[in-house]
């Protein structure tokens, strides 16, 4: 199996041991990673699609084309670049009068674009294609018995027709069945299936109610559950439901739920050092990691 | 008698933001708002009532709306309309009807875009990617100068971007 790797902005820039947790793990499942030279933003919503829709193609159609180059479908963990990447392709591939006008644009740069490659978000591949008997047999450690509790991400659900893989969409278990596939336990509650709410405008233009969102979920975890750990697979949920937690205790918050990314779990499961897969965080995973040593 | 907003109503403002027309089938049933994060923001998101402007025609109002910007971007919403509005596209509709007639709600990451590919620095954090054990620089757009070059030039012939081209050169 081989897909060109999308990692996006923030995972490279600003999470990369969740790059280098992706890099080592995946390998390991037998998927090959090719990286596709000179991509670009996917991209994001509140850049191009919210200023004009032909610039909005024109970007995704150059990313594309670079999969579409090497036959490659793409392999996405964030979920915007996700969603926007798919959306992206499903106007050029359904609409024969965007995909001319995205062609024309692209043609003095050499590129075209047919839509042939595929957008698959990480956790789809994990277990669709690689499976949780595959995961389970690969892994050398288990995390025997670890509470844990999951951050679906919302652009892998909505809408269903366009980016969804679970089944069925508007109920998720995939991401919740890997965990268990790594021998953790995981546990059900009330705000399971609500947005971490770190994406887009609002967290930036109302800090105090976003919080007040985000502190909904953590305090249902913390008295709902007997979960340690967040397992996320969208760098957005991650960064967010880390950082917040933080924010939060410079306040009055006392929150210590230590937040992973699947592939990074997956990755300390497979044995790579902790120091390489999981360290930046806000909020310390240092308890989690001891289980590894 | 105070004005009525109605009588100078844009009866076409509905074709001018979503040609589609899906907007049309709206009848205000709040599901785009219910489970909407923000829904919860101070002024609150209700997508409702943008499509209820839209429809009326309340350009002025439009215009000065900030809201479609808080939105998180999940899409709920559109899974949810039962009437296939598709109130996220809405939102990016609005959003980019807004940057069509006020140059100042043009996003000034689409600058950094233009001028490295990326809005986060990806090309830039070399020390941190090599004490993980990862390839120092990635094979972004900034390694490849002329392919930067055909980037910005296929930008360029955007309409938007060409009215407001002053915005991209200041930065070079």
């Amino acid at each position: 199996m081989k897909y060109g790797l999308f990692l996006g902005c923030n995972t490279p820039a600003i999470r990369p041991d969740v790059e280098r947790a992706i890099r080592v793990s995946m390998p390991k499942l037998d998927v090959e990673l090719i990286d596709l030279e000179g991509y670009v933003c996917c991209p994001a919503f509140g850049t191009f699609p919210s200023t004009d829709e032909e610039a909005y193609l024109s970007v995704s159609g150059w990313n594309l084309s670079l999969a579409e180059k090497k036959g490659l479908d793409l392999l996405v963990e964030c979920g915007s670049c996700y969603s926007s990447l798919s959306m992206g392709r499903e106007h050029i591939t359904h609409d024969e009068k965007k995909k001319a006008r995205v062609n024309e644009l692209l043609a003095p740069t050499g590129r075209t674009v047919e839509g042939k490659s595929k957008v698959r978000h990480i956790t789809d591949v994990l277990y669709n294609e690689i499976g949780c008997e595959k995961i389970t047999k690969t892994i050398g450690k288990q995390l025997d018995g670890l509470h844990a509790v999951i951050q679906y991400p919302c652009h892998t659900l909505f809408p269903h027709e366009l980016v969804g893989f679970d089944s069925p969409p508007a109920r998720p278990h995939i991401l919740g069945n890997l965990v268990e596939a790594l021998g953790a336990k995981v546990d059900h509650f009330s705000c399971e299936y609500t947005c971490c709410g770190g994406a887009g405008g609002f967290h930036r233009s109302s800090a105090i109610e976003a919080k007040t969102f985000a502190q909904r979920k953590l305090d249902a975890i913390k008295q709902e559950t007997k979960a340690e750990i967040v397992v996320v697979s969208c760098i957005t949920c991650l960064m967010h439901l880390d950082n917040v937690q933080k924010e939060l205790n410079e306040g009055n918050g006392n929150y210590d739920l230590a937040v992973f990314d699947y592939n990074q779990l997956l990755a300390l499961c497979m044995g790579f050092d902790p120091q390489q897969v999981a360290s930046i965080c806000a909020i310390p995973r240092d308890k989690i990691i001891a289980r590894f040593s | 008698m105070p004005p009525n907003p109605l009588a100078q109503a844009n009866h076409d403002l509905w074709k001018e933001v979503d040609e589609s027309g899906e907007l049309r089938y709206c009848f205000n049933c709040s599901t785009c708002i219910s489970g909407c994060p923000a829904s919860e923001a101070n002024p609150p998101l209700l997508i409702r009532n943008l499509a209820r402007m839209v429809i009326l025609g309340l350009e002025d109002e439009l215009l000065e709306e900030d809201t479609p910007w808080t939105c998180v971007t999940c899409s709920r919403c559109e899974e949810m309309c039962p009437q296939d509005v598709k109130p996220f596209e809405l939102c990016l509709a609005i959003r980019r009807w807004q940057s069509q007639n006020d140059e100042t709600r043009i996003p000034p990451s689409i600058v950094e875009i233009y001028h490295r590919g990326y809005t986060q620095a990806v090309e830039k954090n070399t020390e941190q990617r090599k004490s993980l054990g990862l390839p120092e620089k990635l094979p972004v757009l900034t390694e490849y100068p002329e392919e930067l070059k055909k980037f910005q030039e296929m930008l360029m012939k955007n309409e938007v971007i060409k009215e407001n081209d002053y915005m991209f050169k200041s930065g070079e």
